[in-house]
């Protein structure tokens, strides 16, 4: 009987650690997004989406930041995403039993966890050393590098599981692999295709490291591509860690605008999933 | 009659031969949609290759000109021009190997209260949340560490935490110092807070596979939930916890907002927790677009190299490792 | 389906007698020559009594059982058993007695319940909510349904072998050895011991004594099972469950099992549940039919199956539905 007493308490006890990592785990979330809200609320005004950021000491606020990373958000999934979905695709049905697939799903693994500073080094190195300068461009093909191996990832997982009989039926009537692809298994994975893309905006629309020496930081605003841009995350390392209190208020509205856009993207996409499960 | 077969036979023939036309336009289409997903397939392994070859090419300068000693010197003196890597690196394995050791017994806590310990119904919320938690991006973590956490550290914790172990043999030098708020003990908690949420989504998703039959089998023989868990469940799951830690170890080696705010951008390595230090990735994003002269930078991508090394390798490792326990499982 | 038109006249059990109480006596022991060879299979005319013959058993168990069920003791009593699975109702008012080391089987179509029964006696639907039971089963005369039920300790008393053979992902030693460990501090030759002696029970012992520290999952699927019951034995329970335990098994393996259930029942009182309705009649003592969540009849294994009281028990055996 001892031994059993033994064994009763020592379950009690480590699963009562359990109930304690929830609690201090979770608190810790619950701790850091309740002050996100409180601070970031503070400064949200119109003036922060209708001004631009301001000098220090001066008020203003974030247009040019979120005009800029809406901007190289879009070129980076315009250029990413439909190379990861066209690489996926090779992965799932034409190359699915190949040797390329088993080497290039290992590699896609690397690039999927890969540091995103070492990202922005690469596109450095390629590109803002051979244009000469910092611009819009290089930090949206940097965002690029990030988005191409969730899509490639998701692709080709959506890919794998449109099963084998809609594909056989299609080709049963004589449609080209091509075809079936396009219209079939496509069209199958849709839910799943677009849940990637999602997941990989909202993965892109809160990384600094990439930008941080491709498109820089301007303090203006400006639409040209070709020239430095500024983007919420930038924005946001710069005015934290600076001594105004004004630029730290705005830090703060910036990050609760990029944890908002991620959480209604990451939402989004799971809403989406549901559905396509519950079909 | 005859006309009417002639006719058809013609009408065929015409029908044949627009087929023909139609699957041949097919093929090409087929064959050039092939070629084109290849390319892109080929893209991805051109991709991580242009990355390890523009890092190596923009390292050299730095490499030949310190060679080994790069690794095993503190200095970092961006006026003589003279690096040495070694504060980054022990920054960063010191705050990974902090975040780690919180996050990693957390995690696989939390995990175990969802899959045996919570109310089915709050299941899937809880489930959910944590899965939107971790794609919280890492700059949030960042801010509120140097705002919020680093401030309550300096004027609460740290101070008593140096008096307790003032006499303490080993404890006194790893808890020495002033109380800064920043440092490498406060990056490597904020850092394991970052990393939480993803082990314990897959550790969680992990424990899920284990079949019911399996832990009614175990209940069977009455063992306590807790038995359950540590001796059947953890050894049915350990491959994929295994992945889940490697991955989360991996982030918290790359992860540079989540540190750069808090860990204090001191190229220096004092054995004491509470002392500012660096990480690769803080060093990089702190230094790179002040770098002047090409060594300087040069020095910089070295540091980037060595990170993209390390987590390449603890990638491989990880997939490796799980290779073999497959196959030693049967 | 010949004797459907002949059926021999049978004193028709009456609606309360859920048991039926048989008189020893009028049961002809079998002859050297009356058996089912002798029979060839078929029934004989009406008015005579049944030979056993209409089923086929291993030639070594006793077609009669040495004791009447009036001399049997009870090892679990359930009386007016209910069951629910959130609102629907899975078990009506079942009441039955299992007798100490005697194999009693449970047959009926899917769904009927037979599972949902063997789990609550070892109160393994605790596990998951929205299932609850009401009633009483008695192990030894005491109320395993009642909150103050310690469920480990019921669970070393009654063991259960699952469906799917589950070894744990340990060695094969180690699956054994880790039940005796709950409960006992032993030397590890003790252990050792002990091992060896639940795989000799369960048949299992001259398959796999050169390779204790394998994987218990490099065994075959019959292997993994019989491991599973050296398992349960191993904790010296009083009562086995085994729910459809051959059920993933190929014939060579379910017949290896089935010798070593007849061997086991000189030691344990077993429940089975199965699909199966020739192993019900190849290895119990007595068989409880249920059908919809009712027991239709609960009888002598023999009896049930060449004479059924019951028409719906007799249109399952032979067939009809199910």
């Amino acid at each position: 009987m001892a031994i059993y007493d033994a064994r009763r308490r020592r379950s009690k006890f480590f699963l009562g650690l359990c109930y304690v990592f929830v609690a201090v785990g979770l608190g810790w979330l619950a701790l850091i997004l309740g002050t996100l809200l409180i601070e970031g609320f503070r400064g949200l005004s119109p003036a922060v989406f209708t001004e631009m950021t301001p000098p220090p000491g001066a008020e203003g606020g974030l247009l040019n930041a979120i005009a800029g990373s809406l901007i190289m958000t879009a070129i980076g999934v315009i250029v990413g995403a439909p190379l990861g979905m066209l690489a996926g695709t090779y992965m799932a049905e034409y190359g699915r039993y190949s040797k390329l697939t088993v080497v290039v799903r290992f590699i896609n693994d690397i690039l999927l966890s890969a540091p995103s500073i070492v990202v922005g080094l690469f596109v450095y190195e390629v590109m803002v050393v051979s244009m000469g300068h910092f611009s819009a461009l290089a930090g949206a093909m940097a965002l690029a590098v990030i988005v191409l191996p969730v899509v490639v990832r998701t692709t080709e997982d959506m890919l794998l599981l449109v099963p084998h009989t809609l594909r056989e039926a299609a080709s049963a009537l004589g449609m080209s692999r091509s075809i079936v692809i396009a219209k079939v298994a496509y069209r199958a994975a849709r839910a799943g295709l677009i849940t990637g893309v999602l997941l990989a905006i909202a993965r892109i629309s809160g990384e600094t490291a990439p930008l941080l020496f491709t498109a820089l930081n301007n303090q203006f605003f400006s639409a040209d591509v070709f020239k430095p841009m500024a983007s919420l995350p930038v924005v946001i390392f710069q005015f934290a860690l600076s001594p105004y209190k004004e630029w730290q208020q705005l830090a703060w509205t910036g990050a609760l605008l990029i944890t908002l856009a991620v959480l209604a993207l990451s939402i989004t996409a799971r809403a989406l999933q549901t559905q396509r499960n519950a079909k | 009659m005859a006309d009417g077969v002639a006719v058809d036979e013609v009408r065929l023939g015409q029908t044949e031969a627009h087929l023909a036309r139609v699957f041949a336009g097919l093929k090409f289409r087929n064959a050039l949609f092939h070629l084109l997903t290849l390319a892109c397939a080929w893209a991805v392994l051109l991709l991580l290759g242009g990355v390890i070859v523009s890092l190596v090419i923009g390292a050299l300068p730095s490499i030949r000109a310190f060679g080994a000693g790069f690794y095993t010197t503190e200095v970092w003196n961006p006026v003589t021009e003279k690096f040495g890597g070694m504060a980054p690196m022990y920054g960063t394995i010191v705050t990974s190997t902090i975040a780690m050791a919180l996050a990693v017994p957390s995690a696989f806590g939390i995990a175990i209260f969802l899959t045996e310990l919570c109310p089915f119904r709050l299941r899937r919320p809880i489930g959910i949340a944590i899965e939107l938690l971790a794609g919280i991006p890492s700059i949030i973590f960042g801010i509120w560490g140097l705002f919020v956490f680093a401030p309550f550290l300096q004027e609460h914790v740290q101070p008593p935490l140096i008096a307790l172990f003032a006499n303490v043999p080993v404890l006194s030098t790893l808890f020495a110092g002033p109380p800064y708020g920043i440092g490498v003990l406060t990056a490597g908690i904020v850092l394991a807070i970052m990393v939480l949420p993803i082990i314990t989504s897959i550790s969680r998703d992990v424990f899920e596979t284990v079949p019911d039959m399996l832990k009614e089998a175990a209940y069977g023989v009455g063992c306590t939930t807790w038995e359950v868990v540590r001796f059947v469940v953890i050894p049915y799951t350990r491959i994929g916890l295994l992945g889940g830690v490697m991955l989360g170890l991996g982030r918290a080696l790359g992860e540079t907002m989540a540190v750069t705010f808090v860990i204090g951008n001191a190229h220096r390595i004092k054995a004491s927790l509470l002392a500012p230090g660096t990480t690769i990735s803080a060093t990089i994003a702190n230094e790179f677009t002040e770098a002047v002269g090409d060594l300087y930078t040069s020095a910089l991508i070295q540091l980037g190299l060595i990170l993209f090394l390390i987590t390449f390798i603890i990638l491989a490792i990880s997939r490796y490792m799980l290779m073999r326990m497959h196959i030693q499982e049967g | 389906m010949t004797y459907l038109g002949e059926l021999p006249e049978w004193e028709e059990a009456s609606n309360a007698e859920k048991m039926p109480q048989r008189d020893g006596a009028a049961v002809p022991a079998p002859e050297a020559g009356d058996g089912p060879a002798a029979n060839g299979g078929e029934f004989a005319g009406a008015g005579e009594a049944p030979k056993f013959g209409a089923v086929s058993k291993p030639p070594s168990a006793p077609l009669v059982p040495s004791k009447t069920q009036a001399e049997l003791e009870h090892k679990v009593t359930i009386r007016n058993l209910n069951f629910y699975y959130g609102e629907s109702q899975a078990l009506k008012n079942v009441s039955l007695p299992i007798y100490a080391k005697q194999v009693t089987a449970f047959i009926g179509p899917s769904g009927c319940g037979k599972s949902t029964l063997l789990r609550i006696l070892n109160r393994m639907y605790d596990l998951y909510p929205n299932q609850r039971a009401e009633g009483e089963v008695l192990l030894d005369g005491v109320n395993i349904l009642r909150r103050e039920q310690d469920l480990n300790l019921l669970r070393a008393r009654v063991g259960m072998v699952f469906q799917k053979p589950t070894p744990f992902p340990m060695t094969i030693h180690d699956n054994i050895a880790f039940g005796i460990k709950l409960y006992h501090k032993l030397p590890k030759s003790e252990l050792r011991d002990r091992v060896e002696s639940a795989l000799k029970q369960a048949a299992l012992w001259e398959e796999v004594k050169d390779k204790l520290h394998a994987s218990g999952l490099s065994l075959s699927g019959g292997q993994q099972q019989r491991l599973c019951i050296a398992r349960t034995v191993a904790i010296e329970p009083e009562v086995i469950l085994l729910d459809e335990p051959c059920s993933a098994l190929d014939p060579i393996s379910t017949a290896k099992i089935e010798e070593t259930i007849d061997e086991l029942k000189q030691e344990y009182t077993i429940a089975i549940v199965t699909h199966n309705m020739q192993q019900a009649a190849r290895v119990s003592d007595h068989t409880a039919f249920m059908y919809l969540g009712e027991l239709i009849e609960f009888g002598d294994t023999a009896h049930l199956f060449t004479a059924p009281a019951k028409t719906q028990t007799q249109n399952y055996i032979t067939g009809r539905f199910g």
